[in-house]
């Protein structure tokens, strides 16, 4: 059995996540801002040095596979933790545990979102992250913009997945060249604390974006659904899989951009 | 009133449910103005398919028409604004099943 770890593994998708894994039989270690076997504030670099520090010392002999699920909505009201936390908090995180996933020829899943297909992120933002990677400038200049605007808030959010799909596209091919996978799952609307805590016109528009295999309800994704697909990328059964970005929204892309095949 | 009736009527009062009852089943809804905003087309596939597709452009004001002209039995003319661009269109209905309903249509910038 195996050893991996989950990040924002105490709810929603993440400890759907951890309790797949651990129905398999794996080892599970949870990072969190809390209730976390390791508790650590990945918006922070301090917090990200614990969780690594933590992580080495619990598995010395390396770790199988790690889901980097950590993240916050646009409409936290505060989008410089967007920037740090879904972004850096991930990259930087997941770059800290390199060493440890190729000792064991390890694969990385990145949780992004079906909004990256939906054009309507801060491409510029995109390209700062994945172009220039400076965090306290970026940080600098999102805290200039209107945090309490629903539609910023999701351009920003939109844009850290953007980017965290790229930089998966990017690293995966030599990553994979020295032993180590990685992927990304775009779940689509997904019934969790996140999408709980939604404003009414937040809800409204969530709603507008159909699930085509929940035609005719109002019912979201179970995060579960979208774990399965985590734990399958993450697996064996996977092995030929390499930079791949996993739509699992039950259609929702595809309906909305049919030609886009690639 | 005809499917081109129907269909105009519908897509003027972002009625997506209304909409799709235009459309037979299996109907299909071929729209080639995005491309004139830069976006790819549109290619809807079967009436559940297009509620939901509409459900979702109508929400988010992303198609939107106005000045709707018939110009027959199976044409309308109308300008579409496409996530805020506007494009001037025309619908044509190419095929109706037996019970009226709307198999295939095509949309085209005019």
């Amino acid at each position: 059995m195996g050893t991996y770890v989950v990040t924002g593994g105490s709810s929603g998708i993440g400890a759907a996540a951890v309790e797949l894994l651990k129905s398999d039989g794996h080892e599970v270690i949870n990072v969190d801002l809390r209730g976390g076997d390791i508790c650590a504030n990945l918006a922070t670099q301090e917090g990200r040095d614990t969780a690594i520090e933590g992580i080495i010392e619990k598995c010395p002999d390396g770790i199988d596979g790690i889901i980097c699920n950590a993240g916050v909505s646009g409409n936290c009201g505060n989008l410089e933790l967007v920037i740090s936390l879904n972004y850096f908090g991930t990259v930087k995180l997941a770059r800290g545990l390199f060493d440890l996933l190729q000792k064991k020829n390890g694969s990385v899943v990145v949780t992004v979102s079906n909004t990256i297909s939906q054009g309507t992120g801060r491409m510029d933002i995109v390209d700062l992250l994945n172009n220039v990677g400076d965090e306290q400038r970026i940080c600098n200049i999102v805290k200039t913009m209107d945090a309490t605007n629903q539609t910023v808030g999701q351009s920003i959010y939109m844009a850290t997945k953007y980017a965290l799909a790229r930089w998966v596209r990017r690293i995966s091919t030599s990553w994979a060249a020295r032993g180590v996978r990685v992927n990304a799952v775009a779940p689509g609307n997904v019934r969790t604390a996140m999408t709980d805590s939604l404003s009414d016109a937040a809800k409204f528009a969530v709603s507008a974006l159909p699930i085509p295999v929940r035609y005719g309800s109002d019912a979201l994704m179970d995060p579960e659904e979208i774990a399965e697909s985590m734990r399958f990328l993450l697996s064996n059964r996977a092995r030929g899989i390499n930079g791949i970005i996993l739509f699992t929204d039950g259609g929702t892309d595809a309906l909305l951009n049919s030609e886009k095949v690639y | 009133m005809k499917a081109i009736e129907k269909y105009v009527e519908a897509l003027k009062n972002c009625d997506n449910k209304a909409l799709s009852m235009c459309f037979a089943e299996d109907g299909t809804l071929r729209d080639y103005c995005p491309n004139a905003t830069g976006r790819q087309e549109y290619h809807v596939y079967g009436r559940e398919a297009i509620d939901m597709f509409f459900k979702n452009k109508f929400t988010f004001r992303q198609y939107l028409i106005s000045e709707a002209e018939i110009v027959n039995d199976e044409q309308a003319e109308f300008i579409a604004s496409i996530g805020g661009y506007y494009v001037m269109c025309i619908a044509t209905v190419r095929r109706v099943d037996e019970n009226g309903l709307i198999t295939r249509l095509t949309v085209r910038p005019k």
